[in-house]
């Protein structure tokens, strides 16, 4: 499995959770999800803290904004200043359309803002996309 | 006389609701005389014997009049109410002066242009004074209530705005799941349901899409006057086939005739003319009843001239028509004339169009004949 894209997805909703699993297993690439429910669990992870010992350092971050704890602005901030972190991309997936959250996740330097489609196969195809996108035509840091 | 305890009467007492007044002049017993002439009037009396005190105490104090002796050593009356001019809160506090000069030109010239409202000449008539300042202080209370008034509307109406922003915001969620899963038990369990269940199904995705309909609507309502108004020198014909270039579909399928001729070039919102235009064409093409060709015609004129002057557009259709009684109710929000299955909508776009318009110094009416059509007309200030 050395191939497989290694995912951290940071998500507050149950629901979002199941169906970005879901849209992941017919993506293009094989992708392994770690999942954290907050932006505190999501550092956690970062760090291979508590219930994420032995975790894997994720190649790319899917990043809801309202969450509760930490939301996800304040987790964008956390990753781009840490010299460890702050080169893992990190793709915003969120529900907000405001032009507001969209221009202060770009200024915490989010790589990307992808809002959640309302349909089930618009959402799936926005899954893929990223994952195309990150996984197949981009080159990752090493 | 009891004047003396009060003559240093300072900002500490009196403050609250009273009014309070200034007095300016050199001469204490001119002071004495003026405040007991005043305070049967019920504001609170503050005294200043020379241009610099007065200036001291307009930094501290808000007045409701300034009564300003000219004649004063140093620093004078005109030279004073200059300096208090320039303080915001003085901007709109009404200076009296008090003068032994006579009547001339260049006095009368020099108070005006400083923004003095009035003057008053020495021997003091005593009726005169009080009822000229009585007549300020009255100004001045009601003006008060008027913008606590305001404040209070302001706050409660950003209250409810910033309520609607976050409902609408959370809400849209929760319906996005439901569709999403519907839509998920449609997909994979579709076969092992009976035709009840498939149409249950199908009834939770159709309500989800209308809810998130209306949530959107709502969202773009609470928006305006939340976001700043960007004004442009747009194209309005240009609008017109954007927004057109979005309806090809409904053209299409209700066989629309939509044309628009010599639409100006104006300086507005293009979110508003987008707004204006999307709403009534989209109703226009709506509400038919399916017996004809859909018409639908736009057309503006220049009303009005100088800072007056106002484009009006309008927007008609040969659709089915509004009873005039319904007039005022289309434009207030969720107000809808038809069941959901008639005419689909969230009884949000006519409101938003008026409290967008309004809000740029336009409005937005409608005449119609039931049965005949209906023409829409919003006017938008001709700023170029």
């Amino acid at each position: 499995m050395g191939e497989a894209l290694e995912i951290l997805l940071v998500e507050d909703n149950l629901g979002d959770v199941e169906m970005t699993k879901r849209a992941l297993r017919t993506a293009s690439t094989p992708c392994r999800v770690e999942v954290a429910s907050n932006g505190r669990q999501a550092l956690d992870c970062l760090h291979k803290a508590g219930r994420y010992e032995g975790a894997v350092t994720p190649q790319l971050i899917l990043l809801d904004i309202n969450m509760p704890l930490m939301d996800g602005k304040a987790f964008l901030d956390h990753v781009k200043v840490s010299n460890d972190f702050k080169a893992i991309p990190v793709v915003m997936f969120t529900s907000s359309e405001s032009a507001r959250d969209v221009r202060d996740c770009y200024e915490r330097h989010a790589n990307g803002y992808v809002v959640k489609p309302f349909d089930g196969q618009a959402y799936a195809a926005a899954v893929r996309g990223v994952i195309d996108f990150w996984g197949s035509l981009s080159t990752l840091p090493q | 006389m009891s004047a003396m305890n009060t003559l240093r009467n300072d900002n500490a007492q009196g403050s609250g609701t009273q009014p309070k007044i200034l007095l300016v002049d050199d001469r204490w017993e001119n002071l004495l005389a003026t405040e007991a002439l005043l305070k049967p009037l019920g504001a609170s009396i503050i005294t200043a014997d020379s241009g610099e005190k007065a200036l001291n105490l307009v930094l501290e104090n808000d007045f409701a009049i300034v009564l300003l002796d000219v004649q004063m050593p140093i620093m004078d009356g005109f030279e004073t109410a200059r300096l208090m001019k320039t303080r915001p809160n003085m901007r709109n506090v009404p200076i009296i002066f008090i003068t032994a000069i006579s009547k001339e030109d260049h006095f009368a010239t020099e108070a005006a242009e400083i923004g003095a409202v009035d003057y008053i000449f020495k021997p003091i008539n005593s009726d005169i004074l009080k009822s000229k300042v009585k007549v300020y202080l009255d100004l001045y209370t009601q003006r008060e209530q008027i913008l606590q008034l305001n404040a209070t509307l302001r706050q409660s109406n950003e209250e409810l705005e910033r309520f609607a922003y976050v409902c609408s915001h959370d809400m849209q969620e929760p319906v996005r799941m439901m569709n999403i899963y519907a839509g998920f038990l449609a997909e994979d369990a579709l076969s092992q349901l009976d035709e009840d269940s498939q149409r249950h199904i199908g009834y939770i995705r159709e309500n989800a899409v209308r809810m998130q309909k209306m949530i959107r609507d709502i969202l773009s309502f609470s928006r305006i006057g939340r976001e700043a108004i960007v004004l442009e020198t747009i194209d309005s014909q240009q609008v017109f086939s954007e927004v057109m270039q979005g309806f090809e579909d409904i053209v299409a399928q209700k066989q629309a005739v939509v044309t628009a001729e010599g639409l100006p070039v104006v300086r507005t919102s293009p979110t508003l003319l987008r707004v204006l235009l999307q709403n009534l064409l989209c109703n226009a093409m709506k509400f038919q009843d399916g017996s004809r060709t859909p018409v639908i015609t736009v057309s503006a004129s220049r009303e009005g001239s100088g800072r007056n002057a106002m484009w009006r557009f309008d927007v008609s259709d040969n659709g089915i028509g509004i009873d005039p009684v319904f007039y005022e109710r289309i434009f207030q929000i969720f107000q809808r004339l038809h069941s959901f299955d008639d005419y689909t909508g969230t009884g949000i776009g006519l409101s938003t169009c008026r409290k967008f318009v309004r809000l740029c110094g336009g409005d937005i009416t409608v005449r119609s004949t039931p049965g005949v059509g209906s023409v829409f007309s919003f006017t938008l200030p001709d700023k170029a």
